[in-house]
């Protein structure tokens, strides 16, 4: 893009904005100061094409005058219903920019729940990725009365079939907002300058593991707030990030953490993106871009462990045995490191430089990760297992907690002060205690967030009138600087024997084994804990190929006798690691994979509990029958 | 070129095969439109996968005509069939197992090189920009295909339902004027067949590529195309649209089995 485009943001800031600060703003002043920089990539056909600041923040304007052409006023919403692209930033930074709200929706939400989310939202422009996304917006079209346009980005399929009059092409969008641009050239500058903090720029629905999902509203001074403390003030990345580091966005957009990651970071500190092709090629787009910054969910961590064990098993002996003891030698550096905190011994440098040579180097690149320099897990607990071996192949990996109501301003890990089992410590500048009767931690900062849209009854469950936030977590302080967190407090299990236990601790445990994906413990008043237990396809499946173990689908793998053997030894072992009322008892295999859109877990793959016990009631009983 | 810009892209007519006797076509005759989805549907050994072998030039038949696009097509050789725009996919997937999905679909690109073997070796001036263009053209498709997460595999690690989209990717490398598909959702699941079906319809719509369709599955027929022709014994017994062609009673006899509207999802009737 040529440097012709630039001027236009250009000219509407020589006057000295007077708006608030948004990430809207923050785009247009890298525009004007780099607008020759690479902002953000995506692999097209094959090629990852790069789009300049200059030109990012022109389509921004043009998709925002074309919203303003649709008619949106301030405080409008407008939903994106997408996987993570180039048109996700364009879409949500125009409606910033109009100082309309942005309402993410999951690719993964099945057409019951975009019927509730757009109809509960009430948005009034859609922007809707592709057929399949379109199809489910009009499945659910008379339960949506505000809603007036849906924009589609992949015109296959939809252009020449559908003739709905709300629909409207990318293209179309972009030539209505070109038209407006032309006939009225301030009128999106207009609109920022009048921006407050206390606009609600986005709406982000927490899915709930029990009940319908909930709209968290942030604001434009709440997230100003995150920007300053998670992406300037290096709160999610430390040393703070700039122009120079390269991250890759592949979770889902709509989450306040992939938001953050991409972009925040890309606003916020200049931080290069690129979008990866579909989640189902995270692993290659990650060894074509080797990240120097690198967000995951453990999900994602354990795959990859997951993936080398088994790359490991297909290896040619030499191979094989070099990796073997290269391996051995990280878990002790990984070991030695989560003991000091992550800083290097002078034994453990020696021996990390001689294994750069001989394995690590060559295995970082593989899995993507050979310039990462902080990498960070979030929203679930990571098994201690899985954190050791990234740290000991040199990936130095934190744990972060946060959550959409705090806009993910809670605690870190530092590095040089990881404490193996703890989210870190709070993030400098904020308020946060541990109730000492019930256990749960609350936060208070100006990032946590204004209230459930269209609920203030739960609004008030979550915020006090002095500003405290429940985050529903239970945790404790370790060492007085860290923070632990046990369980979620509505999961903490009370057996029939009245012993308070944290299922995920359990949980987390035995998912730490390559061979088990799943893991739900049982024992709310029963007499003893039970779990069911779902196992990893791939390894599983290669596990028993090597047997020659023959099967066909997942359910059968699952309740070969073999498998089951398996399952125990790895069930034993960890209760080895337990107190006796902290046993698993007895367990039953899952007889499928679990499923967002069969209701067992949420868009972000955490499990239903109450689904799944009303789901596997058969499984269940049955492991109380006497 | 002698190029018919409205008329049928293909013409099939009165057209005779006989192996020592045994008439395998016998005397059928359709018209492709240009931008037609036209179905082929029959019991086993009715001669749909004969009329194919005749269009790409497997078999000569007796007597007869096949009109492609203005020319005749009688006694051509398969490359020559090939070479004037006319792809087809195979019942059984015919892939290079070792090579990867790129190499499989810029194997389909072949008859679009016009650079010789000294251009190719000093890999510089047309050898280098065919290639380059060969790859862009590739690079669609794996994209219209959805084909990304599988670039550098090799095909014979995929799943078969995959390695049908391959096959279907490397007969759309050539860039036809008509494509034959012969049972492209033959042996897949539900979900494999649906997603197949998408993209049936897509290079019709979305590419413009008229296709002639064999296939068995009768609700993928019934929903898909826009003609259908009814095969049994070597001889046509109905042509039209597929609403019409449920109706008809002829074919109910013949082919459905009796009970009108009845779509069943897979026949095997006389061998």
């Amino acid at each position: 893009m040529s440097l012709a485009t630039a001027p236009s943001g250009a000219s509407t800031t020589g006057r000295a904005p007077a708006g608030a600060t948004t990430v809207a703003t923050r785009v247009r002043d890298r525009a004007q100061h780099t607008p020759s920089a690479v902002a953000m990539r995506e692999k097209d056909f094959g090629i990852w094409q790069e789009v300049t600041w200059a030109a990012y923040w022109d389509t921004v304007q043009t998709v925002g005058h074309a919203l303003l052409a649709l008619g949106i006023e301030p405080g409008d919403r407008v939903a994106i219903h997408s996987e993570n692209r180039r048109e996700w930033l364009y879409s949500d930074l125009a409606t910033i920019a109009v100082r309309g709200t942005t309402v993410g929706l999951y690719p993964t939400n099945p057409p019951a729940e975009v019927g509730y989310l757009l109809s509960h939202s009430g948005a009034r422009v859609l922007v809707a990725e592709d057929q399949e996304q379109v199809d489910k917006a009009l499945e659910v079209l008379d339960q949506c009365p505000e809603l007036e346009r849906i924009v589609y980005l992949e015109p296959r399929g939809i252009r020449h079939r559908y003739h709905n009059p709300k629909l409207m092409s990318w293209d179309e969008l972009l030539a209505l907002g070109a038209e407006h641009r032309a006939a009225f050239p301030g009128a999106v500058a207009e609109r920022m300058a009048a921006a407050t903090p206390d606009d609600i720029m986005t709406l982000i629905y927490t899915s709930g593991t029990t009940g319908p999902p909930k709209g968290a509203m942030l604001s434009v001074s709440n997230v100003e707030f995150a920007v300053e403390i998670l992406v300037r003030g290096g709160g999610f990345a430390s040393p703070p990030p700039g122009p120079t580091d390269i991250l890759l966005s592949y979770l889902p957009l709509c989450h306040v953490a992939e938001r953050i990651f991409s972009t925040w970071f890309n606003a916020g500190a200049g931080v290069q993106i690129n979008f990866a092709e579909s989640i189902a090629t995270v692993q290659p787009n990650l060894q074509e871009i080797q990240p120097t910054i690198l967000f995951g969910v453990p999900r994602i961590w354990e795959k990859i462990l997951a993936t080398v064990q088994i790359k490991l098993h297909s290896a040619s002996p030499l191979k094989r045995l070099n990796a073997r003891c290269w391996l051995a030698v990280a878990d002790r550096i990984g070991a030695t490191l989560v003991r000091t905190g992550g800083r290097h011994t002078a034994g453990t440098r020696m021996l990390y430089a001689l294994g750069w040579v001989f394995c690590y180097r060559a295995l970082r690149e593989r899995i993507g990760m050979r310039r990462v320099r902080y990498a960070s897990s979030g929203a679930a607990p990571i098994a201690p297992d899985v954190l050791k071996f990234f740290m000991g192949i040199g990936v130095a990996m934190h744990e972060v907690y946060g959550m959409t109501e705090n806009t993910a301003v809670a605690t870190a890990n530092r590095p040089g002060r990881v404490k193996l089992g703890t989210v870190g410590e709070p993030q400098p500048g904020i308020e946060l205690r541990i109730d000492e009767a019930t256990g749960e931690i609350l936060t208070r900062h100006p990032g946590v967030f204004v209230g459930y849209f269209r609920d203030p009854e739960a609004t008030a469950r979550a915020r006090t009138p002095d500003g405290w936030l429940h985050t529903g977590d239970v945790g404790e302080w370790v060492d007085g600087t860290h923070v632990k967190i046990t369980d979620r407090a509505k999961d903490i299990i009370i057996t029939a024997g009245g012993k308070n236990v944290a299922p995920s601790e359990i949980e987390n445990a035995l998912k730490a084994s390559p061979y088990i994906k799943e893991a739900i413990v049982i024992g709310d008043r029963r007499p003893f804990l039970a779990a069911l237990v779902g196992i990893e396809l791939d390894t599983v499946g290669e596990w028993a190929q090597r047997r020659g173990i023959a099967y066909t689908t997942y359910r059968d793998l699952s309740e070969k006798p073999q498998v089951l053997a398996l399952v125990k030894s790895i069930v034993d072992s960890v209760n080895g690691r337990f107190a006796t009322v902290e046993q698993v008892r007895q367990f039953r295999m899952l007889p499928k994979e679990l499923d967002h859109e069969d209701g067992e877990l949420t868009a972000t793959q955490k499990v239903k509990r109450a689904a799944i016990a009303k789901l596997f009631a058969d499984e269940v009983e049955s492991m109380y029958k006497r | 070129m002698a190029v018919m810009t409205d008329g049928p892209i293909l013409r099939f007519s009165d057209v005779h095969l006989s192996f020592a006797g045994v008439k395998a076509i016998d005397g059928i005759s359709f018209d492709v439109g240009r931008h037609e989805l036209f179905a082929i549907i029959g019991p086993n050994g009715a001669g749909k996968t004969s009329i194919f072998n005749v269009l790409s030039g497997v078999y000569r038949p007796q007597s007869g005509r096949i009109t492609f696009d203005g020319e005749d097509l009688v006694g051509r050789r398969p490359h020559q069939v090939a070479a004037r725009g006319l792809a087809r996919t195979f019942q059984n997937v015919e892939l290079f197992e070792r090579l990867t999905v790129l190499e499989n679909l810029m194997l389909g690109r072949h008859t679009h090189i016009r650079y010789g073997p000294l251009s190719a070796v000093v890999w510089f001036g047309r050898a280098r920009r065919e290639e380059i263009a060969n790859r862009a053209a590739v690079e669609d498709i794996v994209d219209f295909l959805e084909l990304e997460q599988w670039r550098r595999l090799p095909v014979g690690l995929l799943p078969y339902g995959v390695q049908k989209r391959v096959e279907l990717g490397r007969a759309l490398a050539m860039q036809p004027k008509l494509l034959l598909l012969d049972e492209p959702v033959g042996g897949m699941n539900l979900e494999e067949t649906e997603d197949m079906a998408r993209y049936i319809l897509d290079i019709r719509d979305e590419l413009d590529i008229p296709i002639i369709l064999v296939e068995h599955d009768m609700g993928l027929v019934m929903d898909l195309a826009d003609q259908v022709l009814v095969v049994d014994f070597g001889v046509a017994v109905a042509t039209g649209p597929p609403a019409e062609i449920q109706h008809d009673p002829e074919v109910i006899r013949a082919y459905l089995g009796g009970a009108a509207g009845a779509t069943p999802a897979r026949e095997e009737v006389r061998q």
